[in-house]
């Protein structure tokens, strides 16, 4: 037994003197150092907001240098929190992360592994707070608790190539009856009325959640279990979704969201729902199609729910309740909402700004950041992305797959609802 | 070519099936990787639109933005040094217990092979969250020595059946004659068994580096460190949230790959040699 | 010489280091695994034991593990039969040509050698509704099915997809394995055989396929495990999707211990994962073993 001990002894020492080898940290003794968690890779990605961010990385280390400095930790989208859980449960939470709103965000808070900002923004640094737009925090706070920071938010809107449109002769649709009438007459001229992607998941299920929305499904009533999946409502949103899916490109099932995108701006299809982060998507790969995008509102359905609610979605930074440099994390998480940020993520990222009276020059933007944020000012009502608003992003995931069951055809609605009603017996409603 | 032609007359009938059957074979082989090749020099747009024509024009910048933008050249020494590293510990260790195994007597050697052999049975994933959680107490996470731990100990099992098979094809006279002109133990392994070995270093040697050179999911869940990424890791880094660069993806692909196509064109000939003697004698 | 040979501080010296990282790295893990598997545990808190309930969910309540199940014994038992068979047929057909065999050899072998995360994604954008396969056969004027989206049937499309991509990667190691063993038989049992007036299906059936059966043992075994814990080509073809229809244990596994962090329920399906592959382990060595005693 001795004999192995001091074995594994020695063993570990080689180990822990290898590692030491390798990792050298080179950082002067007074400056402090933060890490931030993000879910793309800041050198190769092509996405503007995640380029956004890294000039702001790079904008930080900077202007505090010698005083802060931070680290970036990238993992790709699929990976992030599995990483962040493992890195969170091994007790090296980032000092600042940035996570998606809903049940994502509530695993984090619920843990334990972010800080409470609400004295930070309401005694501290009241003008910093005061910066932000209305209402903005309402998804992010718990029990009265501030917990998190937005950086941007993006609407859900549909988009539609005006030549289409003219060609086939047909206006912009206010109803659901509108819009299959609409999709009918485009189908009739050769072009596929709607792209959209059964590949990835989240693009059908966008639409079913507008669909949901509209018809009045209610979250909340459903998470207190006071409706069920299997009412009449959610069954009428899914007969619908099923409708409208055969005005679908006919490889929808199979298109990843990138293609169903180039299907758009490429002239095949005539309509496209999606989050405003695809203007930047479409005008960088196709700069002449920006003049002939329009945008509308989802429409609504007659007799039934309010037509003006939106989906949106904001980009959260959450700060470690473990964090021994508070002030350094701080001065990084306003450097996300500061002026210039904050003109990028409007006129070159294509998302919304969180902060008020921030002057956009329209022209620099593209032209259809101006269309959605005119169909903003109109909105009444928020509500998330259906699979980031469930109770667990295992329900998100069941929600989203019972839509791409619908979709195919392989279940009713009826029976596609009822998978996710038994799903919340089991897990959510015991 | 000529020479083809003029043994034509000896060829039966059936070997020009066979060479047909082949030559199909191949093409269903090669087409793919040659279709990436072509994908990887054209632009995004082209890729949608023709994708299977030869590119209009080569876009050659899309390596160098490949290389930069997806900091490869920081990847591809970070796997080198892991497989190096991995490579030369697991050879050196999986051949000191394949000789203890085969050549040595001790009532619990069938039972040690056994034991070792069971961890070609164990899939990674079995110990990935117990295995994290323990590195990231260690503060062995975001190391490459915390990948190289499991990456030595999960290429034992092969190393170890592939050189247990050639050190018992190997003539026992050998080591009696060693031991009659007085040769220790540790002498009879360093300077007879390991230099007879070499075809079976050789072979096992490069089956892990191969393996751990493609390995993912370990890479991609203890790593989070740019600077320390191994290249499958970063391949997948060109799958964006919202928008995949194709062209980009596959140039960063060609340059991952490359390297294990060069060694394995140079190798090629005496992996069979080694396979036959490792796994038939094992 | 005996004596050397029985040292035992040097059998120790020689069988630590690769014992203790075992020890450490797989064993313990492996236990804490088990362990795991027995209790509610998410990721952030700590482990709470309940018993066999995991297990009662996997067997009673999960339709997603019994699709992961079939799938990965259709994907165990698909592969294993067409490697074995292609790859010996392969592995014949080269070392019956005249030239060019290791050409042959080296083009077959070499998708083993690279990364299957790697081939995944070149895989995935072929079998794309659009761009890949189909835009070829569109030009033919054939509309090619959405092959990675295709959901109905026992076994659906895109598994055996998958599966053919696998044998694609994969088929040229065991041709290789069987290369090796028959290029060692002797010439001169063929030579001999032939005098005798047998057919040279009569060689391969009498003398061959004997003499190869040690090696069927080990491909195949190999090749079973391997197909068990196949994960890399699955992740980057389908995720598991359309709606779970391609899930395989391994992808299971990893969803639920990476996307949904229920660590707990994650072990207990790798504990199912270990159990079969030490089955068929096992069970590949005694049904091949009493063959060979019986022939």
């Amino acid at each position: 037994m001795s004999k192995k001990k001091m074995l594994s002894v020695v063993l570990s020492a080689a180990i822990a003197a290898g590692a030491m080898a390798v990792s050298v940290p080179v950082y002067a003794d007074d400056v402090e150092e933060i890490t931030w968690m993000f879910w793309d890779d800041l050198e190769a990605t092509e996405d503007l907001i995640s380029q956004g961010y890294k000039e702001v990385v790079d904008r930080f280390n900077k202007e505090y240098e010698g005083k802060y400095h931070v680290t970036p930790i990238t993992t790709n989208l699929e990976e992030y929190d599995g990483k962040l859980n493992a890195l969170i449960a091994a007790g090296q939470t980032p000092d600042v992360y940035i996570c998606n709103p809903g049940p994502n965000m509530d695993v984090y808070v619920e843990a334990g592994a972010a800080a409470d900002l609400t004295d930070i923004l309401e005694n501290q640094e009241t003008e910093w707070y005061e910066s932000f737009t209305d209402g903005i925090f309402e998804r992010l706070t718990y029990d009265g608790k501030i917990m998190a920071v937005p950086t941007n938010y993006a609407a859900a809107c549909t988009y539609y190539n005006t030549e289409i449109f003219e060609e086939v002769g047909v206006e912009v649709p206010t109803t659901y009856d509108e819009l299959l009438e609409v999709c009918q007459k485009i189908k009739d001229a050769g072009y596929d009325p709607i792209s959209c992607s059964g590949g990835t998941a989240w693009c059908l299920s966008m639409i079913a959640g507008y669909l949901c929305d509209r018809q009045g499904v209610d979250l909340n009533a459903i998470a207190d279990h006071s409706a069920n999946w299997t009412d009449e409502v959610c069954i009428e949103a899914g007969k619908k979704l099923q409708e409208l899916a055969q005005y679908f490109q006919p490889t929808a099932a199979g298109d990843s969201n990138d293609q169903a995108v180039a299907n758009f701006y490429n002239g095949e299809a005539a309509m496209l729902v999606q989050g405003s982060w695809v203007i930047a998507q479409i005008n960088g790969n196709k700069p002449e199609f920006e003049e002939k995008c329009g945008v509308f509102q989802f429409p609504g359905i007659e007799g039934a729910n309010d037509p003006n609610r939106m989906i949106v979605k904001t980009d959260n930074l959450l700060m470690s309740s473990k964090t021994e440099h508070q002030d350094a994390c701080i001065a990084f998480m306003k450097m996300f909402t500061d002026e210039t940020a904050q003109k990028y993520t409007a006129e070159v990222g294509g998302k919304f700004p969180v902060v008020k009276d921030l002057e956009i020059d329209y022209d620099a933007a593209p032209a259809q950041l101006k269309y959605v944020d005119d169909i903003m000012a109109t909105a009444t009502g928020t509500f998330g992305f259906y699979n980031e608003s469930l109770d667990s992003v295992e329900a998100g995931d069941c929600f989203d797959n019972a839509m791409v069951d619908l979709f195919l055809g392989n279940q009713t609605p009826e029976e596609a609802f009822q998978t996710v009603q038994t799903f919340y017996e089991d897990n959510v409603w015991e | 070519m000529s020479k083809t032609v003029q043994k034509k007359k000896t060829i039966k009938p059936i070997t020009v099936i066979i060479y047909i059957v082949l030559i199909i074979l191949a093409v269903i082989y090669l087409a793919p990787l040659f279709w990436m090749l072509s994908v990887s020099f054209k632009d995004n747009a082209e890729v949608m639109a023709a994708p299977f024509s030869l590119p209009e024009v080569f876009h050659f910048e899309n390596y160098a933005q490949a290389w930069t933008l997806g900091n490869l050249g920081i990847a591809l020494l970070n796997s080198v040094f892991v497989c190096g590293v991995t490579l030369i510990v697991s050879l050196f260790f999986g051949s000191m217990a394949a000789f203890a195994i085969s050549r040595m007597r001790w009532k619990l050697s069938e039972a040690t092979h056994t034991f070792f052999m069971i961890g070609m049975m164990v899939p990674v994933h079995c110990v990935l969250i117990p295995l994290f959680v323990r590195f990231a107490k260690l503060g062995l996470t975001n190391s490459r020595v915390g990948l190289i731990i499991p990456y030595i100990t999960f290429s034992l099992p092969m190393t170890i059946f592939l050189l247990t098979g050639f050190f018992r094809s190997m003539p026992g006279e050998l080591f009696e004659a060693a031991a009659i002109d007085g040769c220790g133990i540790y002498k009879c392994f360093f300077k007879i068994a390991l230099p007879l070995c070499r075809t079976g270093f050789f072979v096992s040697g490069l089956m892990t580096f191969v393996g751990n050179w493609n390995e993912l999911l370990l890479a991609m869940v203890f790593i989070s460190d740019p600077q320390k990424k191994t290249l499958p890791v970063t391949l997948t880094y060109f799958v964006g949230p919202y928008a995949t660069n194709y062209v980009q993806m596959f140039a960063a692909i060609i340059i991952a790959i490359a390297p294990t196509v060069i060694v394995y064109c140079i190798f090629s000939n005496q992996i069979v040699e080694g396979l036959t003697t490792g796994a038939v004698k094992g | 010489m005996d004596k050397i040979l029985r040292n035992k501080k040097a059998i120790c010296i020689f069988i630590a280091p690769s014992l203790i990282m075992f020890v450490l790295v797989l064993i313990i893990p492996m236990v804490q695994m088990f362990y795991y598997s027995l209790c509610d545990y998410a990721a952030l808190t700590p482990p709470n034991f309940i018993g066999l309930d995991n297990y009662k969910k996997l067997f009673f309540n999960d339709s997603t593990f019994r699709i992961a199940l079939k799938n990965s014994i259709f994907f165990m038992i698909f592969s294993g039969v067409t490697q074995q068979i292609f790859g010996l047929l392969l592995a014949v057909l080269l070392t019956n040509i005249p030239r060019g065999r290791n050409v042959f050899k080296n083009i077959f072998y070499l998708p083993c050698v690279l990364s299957s995360a790697a081939l995944g994604l070149l895989w995935a954008f072929m079998f794309n509704p659009k761009i890949g396969i189909n835009n070829l056969l569109a030009k033919m004027g054939i509309e090619g099915p959405l092959w990675l989206m295709e959901s109905t049937g026992f076994i659906v499309l895109p598994m055996w997809v998958i599966a053919f991509v696998a044998l694609w990667q994969y088929l040229g190691q065991n041709m290789m394995l069987y290369m090796a063993q028959i290029t060692g038989i002797s010439r001169d049992i063929y030579e001999a055989a032939s005098i005798d007036g047998a057919s040279k299906v009569k060689a391969f059936r009498y003398i061959t396929l004997p003499l190869i059966k040690p090696m069927v043992v080990t491909s195949l075994s190999l090749n079973c495990i391997g197909s068990l814990k196949f994960f890399d080509l699955v992740y980057n073809m389908t995720q598991g999707g359309p709606s779970h229809r391609t899930e395989v244990l391994a992808t299971q596994l990893y969803a639920e211990g990476f996307n949904y962090f229920k660590y707990g329920y994650a072990s207990a399906i790798s504990v199912i994962l270990l159990v079969m592959c030490l089955i068929v382990t096992l069970l590949v060595k005694k049904v091949i073993k009493v063959e060979t005693y019986e022939g």
